[in-house]
């Protein structure tokens, strides 16, 4: 019985592991002819030239939802104000904060509250008022800023944001995210190239840990140079150099970041906006999309850029990277919970064949069997069943796979233009890389089964408070004692997640 | 002992067998994982190469590129702010380029970004003459074509786009090859080119393309041709024949009646009339109405009145902000329009609606102040939205 055991494990773990590489590498072929598409036709000097004389281009919306952000709420807003499109406004939503966070905005900006005829297109907890600036500042017009009862999540605030924006497309973001100064041109522009309706375009995003920001704006790209940052930096490049540009080459991108992502507004309504009650709300949005289009028998595209767009801070430590990747964890199981109807099924074309499919088994499934596979090693270690002259060959192999994947994406980046002034800084991607089979991933293992126990189980999820390091300014500044800058448990773990 | 000399082809053969039969000794999931660790380790290898070469490249071009600033953007700065039309050796002569003077392709590309910024530094104070003088001195020209004419169809964009942005002075013939190429990026920029500096009729490959797809991208860059165009002094394009005889292409139709709109060409307008009585499509008789109102087309007033009654809420509103537009006053056409803003059920429409009479004229206001004193609770955020001149009321939506 327990030898029959070792060899269905065997043969089981032989063909998912297979599959699993394979799909790494036929990720990898995708992605490079889409990088590489881009590099022969994309110039982006010349776009942005182009967009700029044009009495054609696209308004854009920003939405950016701000929960008890006082302390850098005004710098984010100039920030996002000082973005450079010559047709945007910037919406931002105060989700009932509980401090100084709508005063400050009146008092910085010369806001006053404005007669606006609210329609709620999309359900919200109760709108409270729309504040307009008096002030001459042509920048300061572009301005809008929505006040409303706490909703508790994101989702919320963003659907109330979506039901002011006057654009037909809206960039959804984080009030604490570095916004590149042409990022709006990059974004619009895959809508304007397609030959099909695109619906919604995501964007590289990456840590802005270690990074040097200037009055909200990126002065210096580099990597983070702690180690959980700089993992989770080497994982989103990863993921949207490789995985993301891979399935939005097929048509069939799974998900566009809350953190920094534009969408086609009157899609999302009709798709009923963001789920408030989804802890994977981003992922659930582009589904509903997705299903919308296809129950309409629509033609649509969802796109993924390759230039970095958005920095965001990522976690500092364990605790809070627990925290993240709990709720993630959680928020995948709820997601194949509620729409389990669309895996596997063709009326969902690619997205519910391949890609649903693909992240049940290689995502949902993937810690689980990983941790299966750890039990197992010990079991064999305890048993004598382990060879160990040659299991270190199979471990060597996967550990060179991986260094490999990083050296693709370094030469991806590289290849798209890196944002990175200094290619020395790649070396802190290569001691990640090193380091990440061993430390960093067994803990997202773990953290992820801990997202699943909590569904399965119904546990009620309490978020604790975020203390934010903040990125390192230009300008040398007076310390300041780190203070919890959140206090919404939910909202703040949004703001987590990109 | 004898010692034998391997070939190369014996040499690589040889250590080959001694790694198969070191292999074959282990069992089969063991030679599987050690071939692909193997081959990861020399794609690793190959890659971290190819990243390298690539790095040392990128330095080395930026560091032509600074040099080349460094030496030459100053003299070319002096050529281009002479009022008097220099010849070549004149030029060369302040260059100071050598006799026989030669270029590696790469040298060519170091001078771009120096000319982009010069051309942009001097905008219109920049001789022409000169220029064009400048970049033969320089062998650009010969450069572009090289490029466009290149296997790599990365070079050929590149080089139609830096034609364009340069202005480059180049032979027609090099672009008209890609005009029908299979390639629609690169037919495209062909096309884009044939337009920007062709001096015949450089539109009839547009006209008669009976598979075109016209995106926004090209909407947009076309625009920046036709701006170009005329500021040249160049032929125009007649954008009635486009409306006329592109039915196969109903983007490129919409475009035509935009640029009406955006070049103001008035004398159009009766025709837009005429296609307007006869249009069945929204998105062209919207393009259309919105043109003859910012025209400020008086006879079209009649028709927008008798489409109104039959349209879609999206057209509605277009014809609300067209007749607000025209403004001409029109007491049937006021009515008309508070009628319908008691009546509709679209908020945007009533928006719209609410905002054309508030701006029409004395007769306009005084109906809006009817209308407010008369309203229901419901509607008075509409009024306040619209009296309050913080808001942008045209962008509701």
């Amino acid at each position: 019985m327990l030898e029959w055991f070792d060899s269905a494990f065997a043969v089981f773990v032989a063909i998912y592991s297979s599959i699993l590489l394979a799909s790494y590498v036929a990720m990898c072929i995708l992605a490079f002819l889409e990088h590489r598409k881009h590099y022969t036709y994309h110039d982006d000097a010349y776009t942005i030239e182009e967009l700029k004389k044009s009495p054609y281009i696209p308004g854009v919306s920003i939405v950016a939802p701000a929960y008890n952000e006082e302390k850098t709420v005004i710098t984010n807003v100039k920030s996002l104000l000082s973005l450079d499109y010559p047709d945007f406004e910037v919406v931002i939503v105060n989700d009932g904060s509980k401090d100084k966070t709508l005063e400050l905005l009146i008092e910085n900006f010369d806001l006053v509250k404005v007669p606006y005829a609210y329609v709620e297109k999309i359900k919200t907890k109760p709108f409270k008022g729309l504040y307009k600036t008096r002030s001459d500042n042509p920048a300061f017009k572009r301005l809008t800023v929505v006040d409303k009862v706490n909703g508790g999540t994101k989702a919320d605030a963003s659907n109330a944001g979506v039901n002011v924006v006057s654009n037909k497309f809206f960039v959804c973001t984080d009030v604490d995210c570095v916004l590149d100064k042409y990022a709006l041109y990059r974004i619009i522009w895959p809508t304007m190239a397609s030959t099909r309706r695109v619906i919604a375009v995501s964007a590289t995003m990456r840590m802005s840990n270690g990074s040097i920001v200037e009055e909200g704006k990126m002065v210096d790209a580099r990597p983070p140079h702690e180690l959980i940052p700089l993992f989770q930096d080497l994982e989103y490049t990863r993921s949207f150099l490789i995985g993301k540009t891979a399935l939005a080459r097929i048509n069939a991108l799974q998900n566009v970041s809350g953190g920094f992502g534009m969408f086609d507004r009157d899609i999302v309504i009709k798709a009923g906006g963001y789920d408030g009650d989804s802890f994977a709300e981003d992922m659930d949005m582009i589904a509903r999309m997705v299903r919308y289009m296809c129950d309409t028998g629509e033609d649509y595209r969802i796109v993924q850029i390759p230039e970095t767009c958005c920095w965001t801070e990522g976690p500092p430590n364990l605790k809070v990277l627990n925290r993240q990747r709990t709720r993630w964890g959680r928020g995948l199981f709820q997601f194949f919970g509620v729409h389990r109807d669309m895996v596997g099924n063709r009326n969902y074309r690619r997205y519910g064949v391949l890609t649903l499919m693909y992240i049940m088994i290689f995502e949902l499934l993937a810690p689980v069997v990983e941790l299966i596979g750890y039990l197992s090693i010990l079991w064999f270690i305890l048993r004598g069943a382990v060879n160990y002259h040659t299991i270190w060959v199979a471990y060597l192999g996967v550990y060179t796979f991986a260094q490999l994947l990083t050296m693709v994406i370094i030469s991806f980046d590289n290849w798209v233009g890196t944002s990175f002034k200094r290619k020395s800084d790649y070396l802190w991607f290569v001691l990640a890389s090193l380091l990440e089979p061993i430390l960093y991933h067994p803990i997202n293992v773990f953290f992820s089964i801990r997202g699943y126990w909590k569904h399965i189980w119904g546990t009620q999820m309490v978020w604790g408070n975020m203390t934010r390091k903040g990125v390192q300014s230009a300008k040398p500044a007076a310390p300041k004692p780190a203070a919890p800058v959140f206090t919404q448990p939910q909202e703040q773990e949004n703001k987590n997640d990109a | 002992m004898e010692y034998y000399t391997l070939s190369r082809y014996a040499y690589w053969k040889y250590y080959f067998l001694v790694f198969y039969y070191r292999l074959a000794e282990y069992p089969a999931p063991v030679r599987a994982w050690l071939v692909f660790g193997s081959l990861c380790l020399l794609l690793l290898a190959l890659i971290v190469l190819g990243n390298a070469l690539r790095v040392f490249a990128h330095y080395r071009f930026e560091y032509l590129v600074h040099h080349t600033r460094e030496r030459y953007y100053e003299r070319m700065k002096m050529v281009v702010t002479q009022a008097r039309t220099l010849e070549p050796q004149e030029i060369s002569a302040i260059l100071e380029l050598p006799k026989n003077f030669k270029m590696k392709e790469r040298q060519n590309r170091s001078f771009i970004p120096s000319l982009t910024e010069l051309k942009q530094e001097m905008g219109e104070s920049l001789s022409r003459p000169n220029w064009v003088r400048l970049m033969q001195t320089l062998k650009m020209p010969a450069y572009f074509e090289s490029q466009i004419l290149s296997r790599s169809v990365r070079k050929k964009v590149q080089g139609f786009k830096d034609v364009s942005d340069l202005d480059a002075n180049l032979k027609e013939a090099v672009a008209s090859r890609y005009l029908f190429t299979k390639n629609r990026k690169l037919q495209m920029h062909a096309r884009l080119h044939a337009a920007r500096f062709g001096t015949s009729y450089p539109f009839k490959v547009l006209e008669d393309d009976p598979n075109l797809i016209f995106t926004d991208e090209m909407v947009v860059k076309y625009h920046n041709v036709l701006v170009y165009r005329q500021k040249n002094g160049l032929a125009m394009p007649n954008f009635i024949r486009w409306c006329n005889r592109s039915p196969v292409n109903e983007e490129l139709r919409i475009f035509a009646v935009n640029e009406i709109r955006l070049f103001k060409r008035k004398e159009d307008c009766s025709e837009l009339l005429g296609m307007l009585e006869a249009c069945r499509d929204e998105a062209f008789s919207c393009a259309l109405i919105r043109t003859l109102g910012e025209l400020e087309y008086l006879p079209a007033e009649a028709e927008f009145c008798r489409r109104y009654v039959s349209a879609s809420f999206t057209e509605r509103q277009v014809l609300a902000e067209a007749l607000g537009a025209l403004g001409s006053g029109n007491s049937e056409t006021l009515s008309f329009m508070v009628e319908d803003f008691l009546q509709t059920t679209d908020y945007v429409t009533r928006m719209v609606l609410l905002r054309v009479i508030y701006r029409y004229g004395d007769k306009g206001k005084a109906a809006y102040e009817k209308l407010k004193a008369e309203a229901v609770p419901d509607l008075m955020p509409y009024f306040s939205h619209i009296e309050c001149d913080l808001i942008d009321s045209r962008r509701y939506a």
